[in-house]
């Protein structure tokens, strides 16, 4: 499959500050999480297939078009910035069409552009307000009106979460999702875990400017060879259950949970033990009651990949 | 159960196509904020007097007879040749009018932009940079040539209508020239001038400041050094004697300062290129970490 935007050995520093270090990456339709920590280099990354920096080494191409000094390109992309981006004294309405005005559109052809966007945004009744007075939630859905109002095929949005209530993120979650149901591609950078696991499980993990991975998460994870899998398996008898696997030698480590109930595995081969497992529970009559991974998250992986 | 999604399908199917005026967009957001501004309004108005006083007095010069009582000998003054024209353009009142109107409007052009981060939206539309210098430009271009240019071709049409002839224009059928000279090089010059300024900072107030301490103190410098040197030549610190000197030599008058004009245009030229490379360097589309 093409990709929709391809970096290449892409390299960015300012000063002495390394912002990215020869990331190599591609982005495919659909929605992809950028995750890392705050000066990791996701914005850095983002202002690089934005045309907003020039790369010091390497490439950045959209469709096969290189990105830098090639602005008829961002005609199919939609970016929202990190922060907030508004001349505070005009209204949303003027916001927005005052940005569409970039693109040569007709003016009829803005005004139906814009109150569409303001209406995917619900800001369709405090539209004729100054940005001033806007809420928080209601900066960022205007932020995110702007990026899609010219229709574009690619939106990047840079920590489109953040300031949200946790009513405005699922609305925006869920529009965010639609975009993706339409076949765009949706590049999402977060530093909160929980938001980028509720957009979606293709993620690339960024961190000092390099990337760390990138896939989904159950596949990032079995990249992590060093690190066992952690399993909980809560049950009406663990120590019974923990004496059928002392002798298995492809479990590292056995503990029990505080809660007395539960017996902590840790394992290279999760797929062996869960075969063990149902043998164990068919054989010795134990009861199981819950199965889960602890470690199985996006939390975790981060943690493992970082060091932390 | 899930949608079931075709990944390489692509929706977006508008034109790459380059818009003729990439500019006018800023330009258009500019004058109107500027508008929006309910002081500015007053200053604006008020900056077209001398042009009204200049009209008056064109008016009066055609009326001699009839206005002989209140005029008493000053008539003089109101000799219609290029020197009135060079009068209007090149007066303290005029040119501070401009410091005024674009101390208002255009401070903040740049400034604002870097306040707000408005630079990371502008640069992820289809416009360069040099679009971007364009349609900031474009605003002080509008406000400084509807100060200059317009009137002083509206006092030329006057000057025919009133004279009811084409003889004033046959007899220096060059004046529009110098009329729309002078007034693409003040344009250019405060263009460049202001733009520069608003790139310092991201204050508004503080680019204001800049732009009349600059303006006024460079006249005070002036001042100060002709009056222990006694040389002409200090009339080079001053940016009003400059484009002073410039207006007189494009509408042929006398200089006013006893140094040859074209070092005037130098130092104002001068200006403007260092202007338009602090203005390269400045305007990036991202705030750069240190």
């Amino acid at each position: 499959m093409t990709a929709v935007i391809a970096a290449t050995h892409l390299s960015k520093w300012y000063g002495n500050v390394l912002g990215l270090n020869d990331v190599t990456l591609e982005i495919e339709a659909g929605i992809t999480g950028l995750l890392g920590p705050n000066g990791a280099g996701k914005s850095t990354f983002m202002k690089l297939i934005t045309g907003q920096m020039k790369p010091n080494i390497g490439t950045v191409t959209v469709r096969g078009r290189k990105v830098w000094n090639n602005p008829m390109i961002f005609a199919g992309i939609g970016f929202c910035p990190e922060h907030d981006v508004f001349y505070e004294d005009v209204t949303g309405w003027e916001f927005v069409t005052g940005l569409l005005r970039f693109y040569g559109y007709s003016g009829s052809d803005i005004k139906e552009r814009a109150a569409r966007a303001l209406d995917i945004v619900e800001l369709t009744k405090d539209k004729d307000r100054l940005i001033r007075g806007y809420s928080r939630g209601m900066r960022q859905r205007v932020k995110f009106a702007q990026a899609i109002a010219h229709d574009p095929e690619i939106i990047v949005l840079d920590e489109p979460l953040s300031g949200l209530d946790p009513l405005g993120k699922r609305k925006l979650i869920k529009l965010i999702k639609a975009f993706r149901d339409e076949g765009r591609t949706v590049l999402v950078s977060s530093h909160v875990l929980p938001e980028i696991e509720a957009l979606t499980s293709r993620i690339v993990l960024v961190h000092q400017g390099k990337i760390l991975a990138q896939g989904d998460i159950p596949y990032i994870r079995e990249l992590i060879e060093a690190h066992p899998h952690m399993i909980s398996v809560r049950s009406s008898d663990p120590r019974a259950l923990a004496a059928r696997f002392v002798g298995d030698r492809s479990i590292q480590k056995m503990s029990f949970a505080p809660d007395g109930r539960t017996l902590v595995v840790e394992t290279h081969k999760r797929d062996d033990f869960f075969g063990r497992l149902t043998g164990a529970v068919l054989e010795g009559g134990i009861e199981v009651e819950e199965i889960s991974s602890p470690d199985d998250n996006l939390q975790a992986v981060f943690e493992y990949l970082v060091g932390k | 159960m899930a949608t079931i999604r075709e990944k390489g399908y692509s929706h977006w199917d508008g034109k790459l196509t380059e818009r003729r005026f990439p500019w006018w967009p800023i330009t258009r957001t500019g004058i109107l904020l500027a508008f929006r501004k309910k002081r500015f309004k007053f200053v604006f108005a008020g900056s077209f007097v001398p042009a009204v006083v200049f009209l008056v007095g064109l008016y009066i010069s055609e009326r001699l007879e009839d206005f002989k009582a209140f005029l008493q000998g000053s008539d003089r003054l109101l000799n219609i040749d290029p020197n009135y024209f060079k009068t209007y353009f090149t007066n303290d009142s005029l040119l501070f009018l401009i410091v005024l109107v674009l101390g208002f409007a255009a401070a903040g052009l740049i400034a604002d932009d870097l306040k707000h981060n408005s630079l990371q939206l502008y640069f992820s539309r289809p416009l360069r940079k040099k679009d971007y210098l364009l349609g900031k430009m474009s605003v002080i271009f509008f406000f400084v040539l509807i100060l200059t240019a317009v009137p002083g071709l509206v006092l030329l049409i006057f000057k025919l209508i009133f004279v009811g002839s084409f003889k004033f224009f046959l007899d220096y059928p060059w004046l529009p020239l110098s009329i729309l000279g002078y007034s693409a090089l003040l344009t250019v010059f405060f263009a460049f001038y202001v733009l520069f300024l608003s790139s310092l900072s991201k204050n508004t107030r503080y680019v204001t400041i800049l732009v009349f301490m600059i303006y006024i103190f460079s006249d005070i410098l002036f001042g100060i050094l002709s009056g222990i040197f006694h040389e002409p030549a200090m009339a080079l610190f001053s940016i009003k004697a400059n484009l002073q000197q410039a207006g007189a030599f494009l509408f042929g008058q006398k200089l006013p300062f006893a140094v040859p004009a074209g070092w005037s245009f130098l130092i104002l030229a001068g200006i403007c290129v260092l202007s338009a490379a602090v203005l390269n360097r400045k305007i990036r589309s991202v705030e750069v970490i240190k």
